[in-house]
């Protein structure tokens, strides 16, 4: 079953303006429940807005974006929020952490919009970070943290609401080879959940993974394979 | 001096002329919405239609926003202006300057209610995905788009011709001339008051939204006259001072704002269930209920200015 459906976007910027450029060309991809597919391009071929449109952040000029058989495109504001919300897991190049909060309640920040119970709340934090091993920086201050903590602790606040689907924008772009591999471990923890998983990047680390299952090229805002 | 040149009016055609302004935009862009609009097309015009369906619903939300709120500055404006028209001790003298005052302040009621109207339709249309009351919404709006050029115009006569050389009449009049509608005596009215409550009551209860309405629209012309020609007279405590505004001074704490509030607020969801139905088959029925208790609180105080009236002075006026 698809999770994922794109048919024929485009993505316009500048619209009406003599520097009008197009960010993305006729895209089509589809993308299955529990599968991993790595969006794979040099620097502004399109990637991270291809990224932006599935997870709702931006609008498609025209086209279709499907996401459990809904056209998330045709989502007004306020409901896109809540679709990203509760089904959408981002993981951001540069974290995008809540500084001067702690690991805990940096994980806790998504579930603050919910009506869950305090325990309800603490079990999910505390399975997030689990899944991430960051349980024993759980007081810490996030500013105190190395660039690999960082990004396990953005990791377990991305699933915390326990999305079907995660995004990834560059996820190890700022990791050294040592954080960049257990990036690649939760990977795999992802895989056997069953989670459908976009990421987009540049890094060699991913060709040849088991865990992965697609690798689609893209180039100057049109996908090649 | 001209009457354009005083504080409030100056602030007051400002407003509205912004907002005018602002709705005139709105208008425009409504028209190539509503022409083009297919909400099953993903083509770039469909979604250049769906931001621009954007933009339009936040200015109209604000510029209908500050029309409900813009009518209590024009009441207040009205008392202040009492001072500069002569003869005028209240909006009384004031609203009656000219035969456009009367007109203009029922124009302005039902535009609220309009707007009212349309705010809720708007809610309705934006929390479903698929935008289904957004040509209606924006049909309603243009009616009210029409209303607010005509009020623009009534609001500019009208206040080109208040004299303020000429005393024009007030509550001296008023106390002088005892004149009830279709030749109606107090007790009549009275018992019409209490009677249609007691119905509009009856009928919130048991949900029948039409019947609501129609009495809601009658109650509105007989609680009318019912608060200026009977109770008034027990908030002045004068047996002859028949006004609708005085009691909206400081004199008498204010308490016409309550008085009106309730009944506008409670007329307001009387009729809006009736409405809402015809607009976009919802059921809206616990609005009737915020109608039953908005009356009561007119009928309480209203009622409470003649028993202690009677109970201070053992008799009525």
């Amino acid at each position: 079953m698809s999770k994922i459906v794109i048919q024929n976007l485009n993505k316009l910027y500048n619209a009406n303006k003599p520097n009008a450029f197009y960010a993305l060309k006729h895209i089509n991809l589809s993308v299955e429940e529990g599968e991993i597919v790595i969006l794979k391009g040099v620097s502004g071929s399109g990637k991270s807005t291809l990224l932006s449109l599935i997870g709702g952040l931006s609008k498609p000029s025209s086209g279709e974006i499907l996401v459990n058989a809904q056209n998330i495109a045709k989502l007004p504001d306020i409901m896109s929020s809540a679709f990203r919300h509760t089904e959408i897991g981002f993981i951001f190049q540069s974290f995008n952490l809540l500084e001067g909060l702690s690991v805990y309640q940096n994980i806790l920040a998504p579930l603050a919009l919910t009506k869950l119970g305090k325990e309800a709340m603490h079990e999910k934090v505390s399975r997030a970070m689990q899944l991430v091993n960051i349980e024993h920086k759980k007081d810490q201050n996030v500013g105190s943290l190395s660039g690999g903590e960082r990004q396990r602790c953005a990791i377990a606040r991305a699933v915390v609401m326990e999305p079907e689907i995660i995004l990834a924008d560059e996820p190890t772009a700022n990791l050294d080879k040592e954080n960049a591999l257990i990036f690649i471990e939760i990977l795999k923890k992802f895989k056997a959940l069953h989670k459908t998983v976009v990421i987009a990047t540049h890094d060699t680390l991913f060709g040849g993974l088991d865990c992965i299952d697609r690798c689609v090229l893209m180039r100057d805002g049109e996908l090649l394979q | 001096m001209s009457i354009f040149l005083s504080n409030e009016i100056i602030v007051f055609l400002l407003i509205e002329l912004i907002l005018i302004v602002l709705m005139a935009i709105s208008q425009v862009n409504i028209v190539s919405i509503v022409r083009h609009w297919d909400f099953d097309a993903t083509t770039p015009l469909q979604y250049a239609l769906e931001k621009k369906n954007y933009l339009v619903n936040t200015i109209l939300y604000f510029t209908v926003t500050c029309k409900v709120i813009l009518f209590l500055f024009f009441i207040q404006s009205l008392n202040s202006l009492a001072g500069i028209v002569p003869g005028a001790m209240c909006s009384a003298g004031v609203v009656g300057a000219n035969h456009y005052g009367n007109a203009l302040l029922l124009l302005k009621l039902l535009l609220i209610f309009g707007f009212g109207l349309w705010l809720i339709v708007n809610k309705l249309d934006l929390s479903s995905i698929i935008f289904p009351y957004l040509k209606r919404k924006y049909l309603l709006f243009t009616l009210l788009f029409i209303g607010v050029l005509g009020e623009f115009i009534l609001e500019i006569l009208y206040f080109s011709n208040i004299p303020l050389t000429v005393p024009v009449f007030c509550c001296s009049v008023v106390f002088q001339a005892p004149r009830l509608p279709f030749g109606y005596t107090q007790t009549l009215l009275v018992l019409f008051f209490y009677t249609l409550f007691g119905v509009i009551v009856l009928f919130n209860m048991l949900k029948q939204t039409m019947a609501s309405f129609t009495c809601n629209l009658l109650f509105l012309f007989i609680a009318y006259y019912a608060i200026t020609y009977f109770f008034g007279l027990y908030v002045y405590e004068m047996p002859n001072h028949k006004c609708p505004y005085c009691m909206l001074q400081k004199e008498y704490y204010y308490i016409g704002y309550l008085i009106w509030g309730s009944l506008f607020l409670g007329i307001f969801f009387g009729i809006m269930p009736f409405l809402i139905e015809r607009i976009t088959q919802k059921s809206y029925v616990y609005l009737l209920k915020y109608s039953s208790i908005c009356l009561t609180i007119t009928a309480l105080i209203c009622s409470f200015y003649v028993v202690r009236y009677y109970l201070m002075t053992g008799v009525f006026l």
